[in-house]
């Protein structure tokens, strides 16, 4: 049983530390979090781990990690691998990692990162699930969780010890076209700016904000989704996405109804767009997205941001297109995973267990 | 608040192109010479890095400091110093910045803000931490900024100044320009920490990493760490990552680099075509003006290359001159 295991060394390194006192996540920091993961699926017997190369670190202490272990006598982690091929240090490293993980047969794939990272991951692993860890900034998709949580519950399930209608969970997606060339896809939200730069990718002005797409507005997460999320949550399970048209200049308005109808009074709500970083946004009007119904934005240029990151520009001339499509990506429900395990007892060690194999977790539901 | 696609009005850009175009041009003009044989001394270029230098110094005013390295004259154009000087520096002669005397690693203009080039790696750190208490203990409101490359961010003065910033909540920016090599060293071969975030983070200051072959991303975060600064919010670490187009300094046979590196590099990251398809494909700037830019910024450099090939050599009478200063 093999797992994929990517790791971004370059995810929460933008701006957001120096304006929002966001957290920078150290390189050792996420070696270790891979050794915690290799240890969680080592122990319920996945047999090799396929890790993405990079050369700005993880790898160097990771494998110094093992090293130490090995020289003691700890053999808990599953066996890692390294994809062989030419780092380039940008994101194509990570998309030819996932293609070559999915072409060697995968069960899943462990993702340290951001909302960015987990879309770079999504856009190539088709219906492989992915595992979500947190390492970015905003971190709207990937879930905020001990790491060890989410090895044992990945592990547990590329091994079949939990139902894989149980296991894994579909997640929606926005895809945005312009001019039908090849689609941008994003898994948290699409924000359109009114600027023409990529700049320092992030987004942390809301003075260049004018419309706002998600795939679920969730209020106890952070980042451009939260915008929506305080206006009228929807669940990542709900069919349904949010829209949100933004009113930069928008003074003081009354609050909204829930409900997006032209003429509407502009709102504004104080929303955390970065960690810790509250800014007033003035918002027109704000709907719910159905799955599969394209939309084009009213702005007529400007640049697209892809889970909070500016990536593409459009002009006057482009056809924009943004389509909500449900069931397009699939996740280890860590939550579901722990549960099932816990209520059937897979965690239970009985004396004819003894002694324990790296299998630890080898025992058949017991009710 | 309208739709502009830049931050930047018309001029600005105008400007910043200018700038990033006339050190793309010194720099090609010194590889050309140094060929010759006509540059007595080292001479380190900038070439490929434009857009860091240019974009920083926009936010610098007269009473902000910077702290160059040895690879300065990006830094030495982009805050003001005169062309001409700096030709006759590089060249030894008396019109020279600093009379002929310093050379290219040691160019400054103190009246434009321009502390020195540094033959030192990583002595503008300390520099900077000096110009940066001056400046709090003034209260005008000035900044410094450390210029660094990756390779003399590993030397202990510059840890040193980090602490001290730090300690001191001083008024400086520590901009680490990382081309990938130190010397012939790749970054990943020789920086233990392996990020440059995080090396801030443990002397408890905030660091950002951009990329540095994009003005505009430099623009913006060095739009940030500098105005934080300037406002007593402390100091920050800027990594741009960037490219250089020639060697470690003029002479380098570069067997370090792979086959078609620089070929690629100046293909698909030279930052200043980066930055003309960016305000040309907006419609920001129109593609003549740039090319009228194109035009005077070489014909800037030539006449500062037939102003310093006819300029004097400092006589013996100048041995001694200008060794030591008076503060008095």
């Amino acid at each position: 049983m093999r797992v994929g295991l990517v790791a971004n060394p370059f995810s929460a390194r933008d701006i957001r530390r120096v304006i929002a006192n966001a957290a920078s996540l150290q390189v050792t920091d996420r070696a270790n979090i891979v050794l915690r993961v290799l240890a969680c699926l080592g122990a319920c017997g996945v047999s090799e781990v396929l890790a993405m190369p990079e050369r700005a670190g993880i790898r160097a202490h990771v494998e110094r990690g093992i090293e130490r272990a090995r020289n003691t006598g700890d053999e808990r982690f599953a066996a890692l691998r390294h994809l062989e091929f030419p780092v380039t240090g940008t994101v194509e490293d990570t998309r030819r990692a996932v293609r070559a993980m999915v072409a060697e047969g995968v069960a899943a794939i462990v993702v340290l990162g951001g909302d960015g990272t987990h879309r770079a991951v999504a856009m190539d692993c088709g219906p492989t699930p992915i595992a979500c860890v947190s390492t970015g900034t905003n971190n709207a998709f990937p879930d905020h969780r001990e790491p060890t949580v989410t090895g044992l519950a990945t592990g547990l399930a590329v091994t079949g010890r939990i139902p894989p209608g149980i296991a894994y969970a579909p997640n929606k997606r926005l895809v945005v076209s312009i001019n039908g060339a090849e689609p941008h896809p994003a898994l948290v939200d699409v924000a359109l700016v009114a600027e023409r730069v990529v700049g320092a990718r992030a987004l942390w002005r809301p003075e260049s904000l004018r419309e706002l797409y998600v795939t679920f507005a969730d209020p106890s997460v952070i980042g451009l989704s939260a915008i929506a999320g305080f206006l009228d949550p929807v669940g990542r399970r709900e069919p349904e996405g949010v829209m949100v048209e933004l009113e930069p200049s928008a003074r003081d308005g009354s609050a909204g109804d829930g409900a997006a109808s032209a003429g509407s009074p502009p709102v504004r709500v104080d929303v955390p767009i970065a960690p810790g970083w509250l800014r007033t946004i003035g918002v027109r009007s704000w709907g719910r997205l159905p799955p599969g119904s394209p939309r084009t934005p009213r702005l007529r240029a400007g640049m697209i941001a892809l889970d909070g990151e500016r990536e593409v520009g459009f002009g006057e001339d482009d056809e924009v297109r943004i389509v909500l499509e449900p069931d397009a990506v699939r996740t280890v429900d860590v939550e579901a995973c722990m549960d099932y395990a816990a209520r059937n007892g897979l965690f239970r060690v009985d004396e004819a267990d003894e002694p324990r194999t790296a299998a630890a977790f080898a025992g058949t539901p017991r009710t | 608040m309208t739709d502009q696609p830049f931050a930047l009005g018309r001029d600005q850009l105008l400007d910043a192109y200018r700038t990033m175009k006339t050190i793309r041009e010194f720099e090609e003009r010194l590889h050309a010479d140094v060929a010759r044989g006509d540059i007595p001394g080292f001479v380190h270029l900038y070439a490929g890095e434009e857009a860091a230098a240019t974009a920083i110094m926009l936010h610098l005013g007269e009473k902000d400091r910077i702290a160059s390295t040895h690879r300065g004259h990006g830094h030495c154009i982009a805050k003001g110093v005169d062309v001409k000087e700096m030709m006759g520096e590089i060249r030894g002669k008396a019109t020279g910045a600093c009379k002929g005397k310093g050379g290219s690693m040691h160019i400054a203009d103190l009246s434009k803000g321009m502390m020195g080039a540094n033959g030192i790696l990583g002595a503008g750190a300390p520099l900077a931490c000096g110009a940066a208490l001056a400046a709090k203990r003034r209260g005008d409101g000035g900044v410094a900024i450390s210029f660094v490359g990756d390779g003399a961010s590993n030397q202990g003065m510059f840890l040193e100044s980090l602490n001290l910033a730090a300690v001191w909540n001083l008024p400086v920016v520590f901009v680490v320009e990382n081309n990938g090599y130190a010397e012939s060293t790749a970054v990943e071969w020789a920086v233990a920490c392996d990020s440059y975030v995080d090396r801030a983070s443990g002397f408890g200051m905030p660091g950002v990493t951009v990329d540095g072959t994009d003005f505009f991303a430099v623009h913006e975060a060095a739009g940030e760490v500098i105005a934080r600064a300037r406002e007593g919010g402390g100091p920050s670490l800027l990594e741009c990552k960037m490219y250089r187009f020639y060697g470690h300094f003029e002479g380098d046979a570069q067997t370090y680099r792979a086959e078609g590196e620089v070929e690629n590099l100046r293909e698909n990251h030279d930052c200043i075509k980066i930055f003309r398809a960016a305000v040309t494909g907006a419609g920001a700037v129109g593609a003549a003006d740039l090319d009228t830019i194109d035009a005077e910024a070489l014909a800037l450099v030539n006449e500062a290359v037939e102003h310093a090939t006819a300029a004097p050599m400092p006589g013996p009478e100048d041995l001694e001159t200008d060794v030591y200063i008076s503060y008095a």
